[in-house]
């Protein structure tokens, strides 16, 4: 510890001759030019630096990718400006633990003092870097992770929405239109019990019954069979399931394989065909359904731009990491064209007080704003995995239910 | 009978995991236990494998058959690259040779990583075996009914290589006394060579086949080589019949098991080789004895 602390002071000495030697040359330069106040503080022009921590290695790369992708193209379609100012884009690798998530992001916040934050998927970095982002004052426009027990929070915002609440938007559906008891399956980690918990919550009050609830080993199950088995032997008349990336894609294979897919319909929170696993999965989760906040077909002024770019761009059809990151972008563009049209100091404070201050956002999921915890009061879609024709996708059926308003 | 129409399916299933396993373990225990080296790369010749049905698999079976051979071919030289690497190691123990192969197996992840990417895989199934057929009313998928016999065979080719013929005496002769087998005038290295080549090339066909039951992708490695350290600890080292017994009851143990006791699954793999530990801590078929003296 004492030897990492002799380094990193030694860095620090490093980078302080460094910024003075720069400084003086400035000064020299320029004489009589005004400096730059507190950490994070921007010059009235100029670039300003954000920083986007997501996952560049690791089990969440490819969620990682999505969203600097989307981020990215926010700012290519303005002109690389948030706010009418140049964006000085900086990333950093959230990795795949709270460790690496934690030290990438006191890197931007601290060595880097950068304006804003956005990004992180793992709800342990965003619970690891929460002290972090409060005691220093950065706002935090998360785009993924948003764990339920985050709550009474001034800086951090999310553009995505609260785990519990993709499971929540499905339970009443679930209860009408399933006549019988509906067996719940989720991996055996914090996701799963929010989103079995969610669903359980607005299901059982609207008449739903459970069969019975069983959690997987995460991620050592690859062989989903002796469940599959348990449920194809049960009265159970539906299933809902909460699964993710690699887990998602065994599991809606074997669904199918050793058919259940045509016996009981499933549900799930729309993680399980979402993005990249679909193109794994294909014709075996076609007919399942899934509850999601955004979908890349809703028809949309904002969506038909961002969906059609993004498709252009990536090749791919938009996620919905994408989509709340490319909104992360536009929270943080709107805020600081507030702050610059008010006349104020663009800083971390006041860029966090006019965030809280948008009111309605126009986004590619429809209409959204920020409630009192920093979360979306948003619709949710329950949307069926169809054949197109070159693949699958998740097509909108309907609105679900409007979230985040209670 | 009612219970027994309920489970049969998954009592399949677990012979298809097992069967699987075979593959993988077999190598793993005849290179440690006939050849003293510890492997902890061998996990990484079962990806290489899957990754090239990924890669070469269209769903067509000369595409499947094409993947295996290539599969087959990829990991047994890779076997043979590793057997290269940790001849200078023989006699520095076993924490030196598990030092470097772990670090082969870091920078083989890192290499697969590279080439295909952060997401897990899919491997196509062959035209004609991507449906289920009724076992007992219960849907069981075509695909795993034929690799179960193909890794049967294999496990019968390998039991009668190794226990009835010529070659298999000379393999076992060279794991009992190296020096007299060099006496009569044969390269015991070579003999070496060809098990380690032999036990990856497993592995390999392993992954090519098994690759739509185990889907490749980063971090799997890791899984197939812990799941292969529990069936040799419990089958016992150095033995076919040892690896086959113990595969086929980690098979059961994952399948029947978890379908009897769902909320015991994460248990169920590591209680079943603490009992075999506190029982029979030799394994339940260990090779031959009088080779520990060695």
């Amino acid at each position: 510890m004492s030897n990492h602390r002799s380094n990193s002071s030694r860095r620090d000495f490093r980078r302080y001759a460094a910024g003075l030697l720069a400084g003086a040359l400035f000064i020299a330069g320029c004489e009589g030019a005004a400096l730059g106040g507190g950490a994070g503080d921007a010059p009235d022009d100029g670039p300003i630096d954000i920083g986007l921590l997501v996952p560049q290695s690791g089990t969440y790369a490819s969620l990682g990718e999505d969203m600097q992708n989307a981020f990215e193209m926010y700012l290519d379609l303005n002109d690389g400006e948030l706010g009418g100012r140049e964006v000085n884009l900086v990333t950093a690798d959230e990795g795949e633990t709270a460790d690496s998530g934690q030290a990438a992001a006191e890197q931007l916040v601290r060595d880097d003092e950068v304006l804003a934050v956005s990004g992180i998927v793992n709800s342990a970095v965003m619970n690891a870097v929460q002290d972090l982002i409060e005691d220093d004052g950065v706002p935090l426009v998360g785009s993924n992770a948003s764990p339920t027990t985050l709550v009474d929070v001034e800086y951090i915002w999310r553009t995505s929405y609260v785990n519990d609440e993709p499971g929540l938007a499905l339970g009443e559906y679930v209860a009408d239109e399933i006549d019988g008891p509906v067996y719940l399956l989720a991996a055996d980690y914090q996701a799963g019990y929010d989103e079995v918990e969610g669903f359980r919550e607005t299901f059982e009050p609207a008449g739903g019954e459970v069969e019975d609830e069983v959690y997987t080993p995460f991620p050592d199950t690859t062989n989903f069979q002796p469940y599959l088995s348990q449920i194809a032997n049960s009265d159970a008349e539906a299933v809902y399931v909460f699964y993710a990336g690699g887990a998602a894609i065994d599991f809606v294979q074997q669904y199918s394989d050793f058919g259940l897919a045509d016996e009981l319909p499933l549900y799930a929170p729309g993680f399980l065909t979402e993005g990249d696993v679909l193109d794994a999965q294909a014709d075996s989760a076609e007919g399942m359904y899934t509850s999601m906040n955004y979908v890349a077909d809703l028809d949309n002024e904002q969506n038909e731009l961002f969906a059609s770019e993004f498709q252009d761009a990536f090749d791919y059809a938009p996620t919905t990491y994408a989509a709340a990151s490319y909104d992360a972008a536009h929270v943080l563009d709107l805020a600081i064209a507030d702050v610059m049209d008010a006349g104020d100091d663009l800083t971390r404070d006041t860029l966090n007080a006019a965030i809280g201050e948008l009111g309605e956002i126009d986004s590619p999921r429809g209409p959204w704003s920020f409630n009192d915890n920093g979360t979306p009061i948003q619709m949710w879609y329950l949307r069926e995995v169809t054949a197109t024709d070159d693949g699958f996708e998740n097509a909108t059926l309907q609105d679900l239910i409007q979230l985040g308003d209670h | 009978m009612q219970w027994i129409a309920a489970n049969f399916v998954t009592i399949i299933d677990g012979f298809a995991y097992g069967l699987l396993l075979f593959t993988l373990a077999v190598g793993l225990s005849l290179v440690f236990g006939m050849m003293d080296v510890l492997n902890l790369a061998h996990g990484t010749l079962y990806l290489i494998g899957a990754y090239a049905a990924h890669a070469l698999s269209d769903g067509s079976w000369w595409s499947l058959g094409l993947a295996a051979l290539v599969g087959t071919a990829a990991a047994g030289l890779g076997g043979a690259l590793l057997s290269g690497l940790t001849l200078p190691l023989g006699n520095r123990g076993h924490l030196d040779q598990a030092l470097l192969t772990l670090g082969i197996s870091f920078i083989g992840a890192e290499l697969l990583f590279e080439v295909f990417g952060s997401r897990i895989v899919n491997v196509p199934r062959p035209s004609g075996m991507t449906g289920s057929i009724a076992i007992l009313g219960n849907p069981y998928p075509v695909y795993r009914l034929l690799f179960i016999a193909i890794a049967g065979a294999l496990a019968v080719a390998v039991y009668v290589t190794l226990e009835r013929s010529t070659l298999g005496a000379l393999v076992r002769a060279t794991v009992a006394d190296r020096d007299m087998v060099r006496t009569m005038g044969v390269d015991t290295r070579k003999v070496l060579l060809g098990v380690f080549v032999a036990g990856a090339a497993l592995a390999g066909i392993g992954g090519a086949l098994g690759g739509p039951l185990l889907q490749p992708g980063p971090g799997v490695d890791e899984r197939v080589l812990v799941l292969s350290l529990v069936v040799i600890v419990i089958g016992g080292l150095g033995s076919v019949r040892g690896a086959l017994l113990g595969a086929i009851l980690i098979g059961q143990v994952q399948s029947l098991g978890v379908a009897l006791l769902p909320g015991m699954a994460s248990f169920l793999l590591f209680g079943a080789m603490l009992l075999v530990l506190v029982l029979r801590p030799q394994g339940l078929i260990p090779a031959g004895a009088g080779r520990s003296d060695r």
